[in-house]
Formats: structure tokens, sequence, C-alpha cells
């Protein structure tokens, strides 16, 4: 049984509704729960940056290991060393924020360029970029960043170089498609008719009127997939090494005192991974509805 | 006498159909030639009208002309000077003077800006008014249009069809041109509102001194609107002259079936009193041109009933003797043996 | 004395807008009907509710909330039914003010009782053919084998064999030239007026009783339109079809119909004879049907070269329906004395004449001739 209710008075205009009230609900939840996750990070970013962490994270307390949360002074309890988590989770964040920054930095500007020469630049030009395109995207990426491991022993800013250049062709897929788009609808001549210069048209037009929602929601879901990419490489050991904290690796070591019972101290890094990767991927998800379906409704 | 301020001569432009990579690199090209050797003149605040059935090449024509493609070979003159060759950065300055209203309604109106930003950005594309004189034009534009002001603030996706086309006009009249391509410009509107464009276009004629090529197969309209009409038929002009006599004189074969269709529309005996077409040319109508396998000779003559009647002679589908436009009086033309 | 096959009452089909929160009242209380072996011409224009007004015959409506009143009985085998027969236990509408606020529609209860009713009669006793042939076609299935699957369906011609043949001799129907090699074209081999002509056969080879049209020559050339037209008046004489066809095509309304309705905001303004409701020379009119027909030009207009006469205003986006008539705001025949009840009341469908009615304060109904809208 569907209900549906005309409103009362007069009928307004589509656009003068603001964003949050043509919102459905779901994709709010999302959005917001995304954009907490996101404050959430960068404010432990700075943290651990600037060093403001509730206790050290390297000091050991023999006396206080294995601590459940709120017990003993420490929020989040201790882990099998005595170390206080809370810190140890917030300084993790430094492995995987500005390696991420960089590789969604590489894929949405690689990918906008990629995508703008090959749906936009004509002739062999578009060919060779979608060539180039296919051939980036048919690269198996964990082989890859293997390769990179083995050449240039684990560095995180060069896992990460590859992952965003791996990523170029999804974001390149969609601009090229959105102008395909526009050039469909004569949009693209018109401008050019009306004798606006080339990168006027790509630069307002393309990219920041028409594109600006997609590559956000690019840049969000691609740093989903670096805290992954980072999270279970430190996890194998490859990455940040003990006893420098990485998420990843934190779940690595605690895993040997699961058997013991022991559950928290790698069961509090596996739910922060869980939380933050689903906060990414929600807040791109909801944006993507929000702002991409606002023209099919109504 | 006013002077002629376009100028098309011998205009050819070809399509390449991509027939692999293999074949691009045995230096194999198949061509299609979408505009076949066209020549027509424009005079100043004259409309010239452009019919044919789709895939005769009148949308090319009307892009060619205003250089949005590049044309295979001929001669575009525009108001006295060579605009064939030139490159890209010496067509800008000239951009405002020849637009373009496309047929997509929604061409031009990116789907993120207001219609009040869209005119604006027409507006300082050429020129850097100050904001008071950017407020007054918007004003003047919308007034030329017919368009409430209201309608400023709402995004494309919010008008209807008609508004649509009214906003595209005035973002075209915003840079001042004195030529318009009008390709179908009523084509996907409503008939009440297809009267309303065109008599908008008609008064922007006279008040503003434009020059159209109306691109259109509304024949009907086309015959209001036009002073001359151009025919065309797979590439070529077929026929042109004064719209009353292509409409009530018509001399090609091609011509004459085109404006019988209207006719036949209405009535069996209105069609069968002024189409002379018998009922097998009409199987083979499908038969149309294949450019693969060209059969030389004038290009209507599969489907011409005048080749029929005329017991098929071989002048029709001679390759050397393509039939030419020749002067059947009065400026008419015609590209026919037997017209 | 024509029976009629198909009769559409009070039919109202609604949709909802969640982005302005209101109801698109596509049809808004539609009654039509057709004859037996006739043709009954449906004109307006955009938003003028013709095109779901068919679709809700056929049953083919999804949008929410879709068909929400009205009755639309076909008369098959000498038995009469009603094709929305029990939609009120599954709708129920709130109005305030003569107008409906609010819908609650057991959507899914209603499809399964559609379909039900509606099994062994969309198809086979109403056909229906669309306007972009092409895009109606399946692209990767031949044109025979859609022919024969239909006619294996629908007709007694269940075998293989006997399917393919009765699927050319259909194919010749239609005039499509080289039918059996046409048979094994794909629909992007062929042109629109090809393709148009298949999907003619499709509808046709079933055999049904009403072949509902929806503008069948827009967007093909010229003179493959006419030949179209040719086509469908031929086909009318010899296989007594009765047929709803929708157009914004004066001219192919004018050839092809017995009857002609003329809708506007989703209600029917006029109705009539043809030669009584678009010939020139006919005086009692309703506003609209004369200021669309003056908008068109013709032999007077382009020889005159005089401007053509625009109905001012835009056409009614059916959400934001006034009260009254709605044509009130683009009338140009308004007269003083009716001014008001035009601006507050919408008129009924009268009859003017015998079988000609007509929407408008301007042909109020008399005592004995008034009918119900």
């Amino acid at each position: 049984m569907r209900r549906y209710v005309q409103t009362p008075g007069p009928i307004g205009e589509f656009s003068t509704l603001p964003l949050l009230q043509r919102a459905e609900t779901r994709d709010l939840l999302y959005v917001g729960y995304g954009l907490l996750i996101v404050a959430l990070v960068l404010a432990s970013y700075l943290m651990g940056a600037f060093g403001w962490l509730p206790h050290d994270p390297r000091a050991m307390n023999v006396g206080l290991i294995n601590t459940a949360p709120f017990t003993s002074g420490h929020l989040l309890g201790t882990d099998f060393l005595g170390r206080d988590l809370q810190s140890r989770l917030i300084l993790g964040i430094q492995a995987y924020f500005l390696p991420g920054l960089l590789a969604i930095a590489i894929s949405v500007v690689g990918g906008s360029v990629l995508g703008v020469l090959a749906g936009y630049g004509g002739g062999w030009v578009s060919a060779v970029v979608t060539y180039f395109d296919n051939l980036l995207d048919s690269f198996p990426r964990l082989v890859l960043i293997l390769l990179v491991i083995a050449a240039f022993k684990a560095d995180i800013y060069a896992i990460m170089i590859v992952l965003g250049i791996t990523s170029m062709p999804a974001t390149a897929n969609l601009v090229a498609g959105k102008i395909s788009f526009l050039r469909q609808k004569n949009f693209i001549e018109a401008a050019h008719a009306l004798g606006l210069p080339a990168h006027t048209v790509i630069l307002k037009h393309i990219l920041w009127l028409n594109c600006r929602a997609l590559l956000v929601i690019q840049a969000t879901l691609g740093m989903a997939e670096a805290i992954l990419v980072e999270t279970s490489l430190s996890y194998l050991g490859f990455g940040v090494q003990e006893p420098t904290p990485s998420w990843g690796n934190m779940v690595q070591a605690g895993a040997n005192y699961l058997l013991q019972g022991n559950f928290w101290p790698s069961t509090a890094p596996a739910l922060s991974i869980l939380a933050t990767i689903l906060g990414f991927q929600l807040l791109g998800d909801g944006l993507n509805n929000m702002l991409e379906g606002k023209r099919r409704r109504g | 006498m006013s002077k002629a301020i376009l100028e098309v001569t011998g205009l050819r432009k070809d399509f390449s159909q991509f027939l692999g990579l293999l074949a691009k690199l045995t230096g194999e090209t198949r061509v299609i030639p979408a505009v076949d050797g066209v020549s027509f003149y424009l005079r100043e605040n004259e409309t010239v009208g452009l019919v044919g059935e789709s895939g005769c090449g009148k949308t090319t024509i009307g892009r060619t002309v205003l250089r949005l493609t590049d044309p295979s070979s001929g001669r575009i003159v525009f108001d006295g000077r060579d605009i064939t060759h030139l490159s890209r950065a010496e067509l800008r300055p000239l951009r405002r003077e020849m637009q373009m209203i496309f047929q997509d309604l929604d061409a031009g109106l990116n789907p993120a800006m207001r219609v009040r930003d869209i005119l604006r950005e027409a507006l300082t594309v050429h020129e850097r008014p100050g904001d008071a004189e950017i407020a007054s034009r918007i004003r003047e534009l919308l007034e030329q249009v017919n368009l409430k002001e209201s309608k400023l603030a709402n995004f494309p996706s919010e008008l209807s069809g008609g508004e649509k086309r009214r906003v595209g006009i005035a973002r075209v009249l915003a840079v001042r041109p004195r030529l318009i391509v009008a390709d179908e410009p009523t084509s996907a509107l409503d008939i009440s509102i297809q009267a309303q464009v065109v008599n908008l276009m008609r008064d922007l004629q006279k008040h503003l001194g434009l020059t159209y090529l109306f691109i259109s197969h509304d024949l009907p309209v086309v015959e209001l609107v036009s002073d001359k009409v151009a025919v065309m038929y797979l590439g070529r002009i077929v026929e042109m002259g004064l719209a009353d006599d292509i409409a009530h004189r018509p001399r090609h074969p091609y011509t004459k079936i085109l404006w019988a269709s209207l006719a036949d529309k209405q009535s069996m005996e209105a069609s069968r009193r002024v189409h002379d077409v018998p009922v097998e040319a009409e199987r083979r109508a499908w038969g149309a041109y294949d450019f693969e396998q060209p059969s030389g000779g004038c290009r209507f003559a599969p489907r011409c009933p005048l080749y029929q009647q005329q017991g098929r002679p071989a002048v029709c589908t001679d390759p050397a003797s393509e039939p030419a436009l020749r002067d059947a009086g009065k400026g008419h033309v015609v590209a026919c043996h037997f017209a | 004395m024509s029976e009629t096959l198909l009769a559409i009452e009070n039919l109202r089909t609604y949709f909802y807008s969640r982005a302005k929160r209101a109801f698109i009242r596509s049809v808004d209380g539609v009654s039509l009907s057709v004859e037996r072996g006739k043709t009954l011409g449906v004109v307006g224009e955009s938003g003028s509710g013709k095109t779901v007004t068919a679709l809700s015959a056929a049953g083919l409506v999804t949008a929410s909330p879709g068909v929400i009143g009205g009755t639309i009985t076909l008369r098959s085998n000498g038995s009469a039914r009603n094709v929305l027969d029990g939609l009120e236990r599954y709708v129920h509408a709130e109005e305030e003010d003569g107008r409906v606020v609010a819908v609650e529609k057991d959507e899914r209860g209603w499809r399964r009782r559609s379909e039900a009713l509606l099994a062994g009669v969309r198809g086979k006793e109403i056909a229906m053919i669309f306007q972009n042939p092409r895009a109606a076609l399946n692209p990767y299935s031949t044109v025979g084998s859609q022919l024969v699957e239909t006619i294996r369906l629908h007709t007694s011609f269940r075998g293989r064999g006997e399917a393919k043949e009765r699927a050319i001799h259909w194919l010749e129907r239609v005039r499509i030239d080289s039918p059996r090699l046409r048979f094994d074209n794909f629909p992007f081999g062929m042109s629109g007026g090809m393709c148009q002509r298949a999907m003619l056969a499709m509808a046709l080879s079933a055999e049904p009783s009403l072949l509902i049209a929806d503008e069948p020559t827009t967007g093909l050339d010229a003179t493959i339109q006419s030949r179209i037209v040719d086509l469908l008046a031929e086909l009318k004489a010899e296989t007594a079809v009765a047929t709803i066809l929708i157009s914004h095509d004066i001219s192919v309304i004018q050839r092809l119909s017995d009857r002609v309705a003329v809708m506007y905001g989703g209600t029917v303004v006029e109705t009539g004879r043809v030669d009584e409701v678009l010939a020139p020379e006919v005086e009692a009119r309703h506003p609209y049907t004369a200021a669309l027909l003056a908008s068109i030009p013709n032999a007077e207009t382009i020889r005159r070269k005089s401007y053509l006469q625009a109905i001012e205003g835009d056409v009614l986006d059916t959400i934001d329906v006034p009260r009254g008539c709605r044509f009130y705001g683009r009338c140009n025949r308004v007269k003083e004395a009716i001014r008001e009840r035009c601006a507050g009341l919408e008129p009924p469908l009268a009859e003017v004449t015998p079988g000609h009615k007509i929407r408008c304060w301007l042909y109020p109904a008399s005592a004995n001739t008034a009918q119900k809208p």
C-alpha cells in the first residue's frame, strides 16, 4: 500500500528546494555518517601529526596489559604490551592519510586529464588515450603492488602512486562518458559556436559544472580503497613496522592473542578499519545519490 | 540589391568510414560524401530554406558553413572574406557574426547553469560589459524572445520546450550575429509552440536585419518563411529557386514527390492527382543510393518516376553524365536531364 | 449499426512527482469510445494525456500511482468486460474541494488483478504500435522471428513452418519489398519506415479487434510518412480493425479518422465526426481546436506570407491544473458574460449537435442534452 499526498498550497519549483530537503533520508544518513568519519580522521591526523595524544603510544606498562575500555584511565583499553590503544589508533592514521591523499590526487587529476583527452580530443588522440586507458585498466593491481614492494622495499608512497595510476581509468571513463553525453546534446559544439575558447569549455563547463560531483565521489571511494590497501599491506608485514602503529600491523600483532581470549587488541583496530572504510564508501554512495540523482527525480 | 553575406562554392564534406585497423594500415579508405559539391549564396536579410529528407546532408551543410566542422574541399566566403581555411584562433572573432540554432533544444544550455548565468556568459564571450550593462542587455534579450523574467533563476531542466528554444535563441542573439543557421528550429516542439517560434524568428529578422539559412523538413513552414528554397538529395542540391516556384511549380521529380507527400496525407485523390509515382517505384524507394557501389549517373534514378516513364534512358545511369544544375529561367535551377 | 468496441469512461491516471510533492494529472476524467471497424483520431499536444490514455487502455502504465479510477469496457466475443474491474478495491482517493489530494493504492495487488484481467486481451484483442519504431523492436532478434513469435502466441498458426509463411504473408501485406529476405533482417538494418511497417505487421498478425497506433508517422521522413498513411488507409479498408489513432499531425488524423477527439491538459475538450471537428468552415468549435488549426500554415497563410496565429502562453502542464476551464489562460474567445464561469468552474462536455460534444462555456449544456463529463 503506497500513499501519495499532494502538499497543499502552491506547487514549488524543484530547484528552490534546498539540497537537504530534496535528498532522501537514507542518503542523508549515509552522508552524515561519512562526514563524521571524515571529521574524525582529519582530527586524528592532526592530533597525531602534532603529537597531541592522550598517552605515549610507545609507553609500555606491563602491569596493565590487555585491559578493557574505560578501565584504568585508558579510554579504549590497552594492548598486549600495556600500550594505550586509543593513542595507537590515532597515530595509526598517519600511515594512510597522506599516502591516501596522494593516491586520490593522482587518480582524480590524472583521470580527468585522460578523460578529457579521450572524450574531447578527436581522432587519433582519443584512440591512443583510450588504448592507453584500457592498458592501464588491465594491469592486475595486486601483482603490480607486489612488484613495487620487491623493487622499492614497501615504500607506502610508491605503492600509493601505483594505486593512483591504476585507478585513473575508472575516473577517465566516467569523465569521457560525461563528455560524450554532452557532445551528443550538441552542447560542446554550441559552446564553440558561441566563441568560447577551448580551455573555458573544458575547465568550466565540463569539469567544474558537470563533473565535480563524480570527481568528489571518485575521491571518496579512492580513499576507501587506499585505506584498504594500506591496512592489508601492513597486516601482511609490509609497510609500517612495529613499534610504529598502523591499523594493519596492530591487527596482525594482536591476532596472536586471540586464542588466549584477548580479542580486544586486534578487534579494536579491525573495527576501526571497518568503520572508516564504510564511512568513506557510504559518503561516496550517498553523495552520488544526492547529487547525481537529483535530475532524475521529479 | 543587397550583397551576398554568404557564398558557398563547390562545398564537399566527406566522412570516412572506419574499416578496421588493418585497413588503415594498408591505406584502404571508404569515403562517404555527405555533402558532394554544393553551391549557393545568401543575401543579407534573406531567408534561404534548405529541405530534404534524413541523410541528405542538410545538417552537415549548416555545420560546415559555420566551420564547426572542416570542409573537405570547396570555398566558403562570409561577408567577402574567405573563411574556408582560417584557423580556430582567427575564426573566434568571426564567430559572433554567424551563429547556429541547434536542433537539440538542450544544446548550449549547461544543465548546471541557470538561465541568468547562461545569458551572462554569452554576453561576456566577446565583449566586457559592466554589470549594469549586462543586466540591461539581459532584460532586452528576454523582451526580444518574449520570455518572462521569472525564468532567469530556472535551470534548463525546469523549462518547457518552447522556453528552452527561446533561451537558446536569446543566447545566440547575445553576441549580435548577422547570419543564423537554424537547424530544425521547430522540430521538437508542439504545434502551437512551433507557431510562436516561427513568428518570433520572423519578427527578429525584421527588427535585427538577420539572415537565415533555414534547415527543416517541415515543408509548409519552410515555404512560409523562405525567400528561396534549395532541395537536397543525397548530398547534392537538385533544385533551387524562389519558394513559391519550388512549392507550386517544381521541376525536379524529387521535389514533386516531396511536396506531393504533403497532399498525400490529406487524401488519396489529391495524391493520385499530383503524384505520378507508380507503385513499383515505391517498393524500390528503400533502395537508396548505395555509396559502396555507386551506380553512377543521377543519384535519384533508382527512385525516379521520370526514369521509369521515359523507359529507363541510359543517360540517367551513365556515370559520365551526372546531371548538373541548369538554369530554368528566373534564377530557378534544376539538376535533371529531363526537367 | 456499429457497436461500441471499446468504451473508456471517466478514466483517471495520475503520476506522482516526488520533487514537487504533487500529482501529475495526466488523464483527468477522460471518456472516449471506438466503434467496431471505425477509427478514432485523438489529437493533442504534449501533456494532453493522449498517450497515457492509450497506455492505460492497454494496461501498460507501470509508474506510480497509475490508473486510479474509471472504467474501460471492451466488447469481445459477444461479451463485455471491464478491464479495470475491481479497481476501487485497490485504490482509495481523498478529495478536497473537488480535487484529489491524496491517493492510497495497493499497487502490487492491482497489478496482479490487472494482469489477470488483461490476459489474452493484450496483444491478441488490443494491439499497439508505438512512435520510434526501431526502438520498439528487439534489436537482438530478427524481424521475422519477432513476427513468428506473435503469430504462434496469438493465432491458430502454431507450427513453426506455417507461422513463418503467415509472417511472410503479413510482411507482404504491409508492402515490405522482398519479404523473404527481410524476414531475416535485424531492425538496425532497416529504415525507419520499414521498421514501422514491420511493427504494424506484428500488431495486425495477431488479428486484433482494436489497434492503438501512437504517433505512427512522427519522426519519419515526409515521403515515408505519406506511404505509411496510405498503408494504414488500405489496411483499414481490408481488415476492418477498429483503430485509435493518436497523432499531433492534423492532416494524418483527417485522412484516416472517422471520429475525432481533441485532448488538452488531460481531458477531452471536443469530440465528434472528423468533418464536424476539423473541417475549416465549421462554426461551432472549441477555442483550442480553432486555435490549433489556425496555427498551422495553410495555403492562404503561405500565399500572403502572414504571421501564424499562435496561441499565447505554454501548453498546460498537468501538475498545476487551474480551477475552472483548463484553456482559460490561453483562450482568445472569452466573453465578459461568461468570464467568471470560465475562471472558476470547469465546463462539462456538452452535446452541441448529435454526436458533437464540446467542453466550453460558450456552448453550455441545455437541460436535456447535457452529458456527464
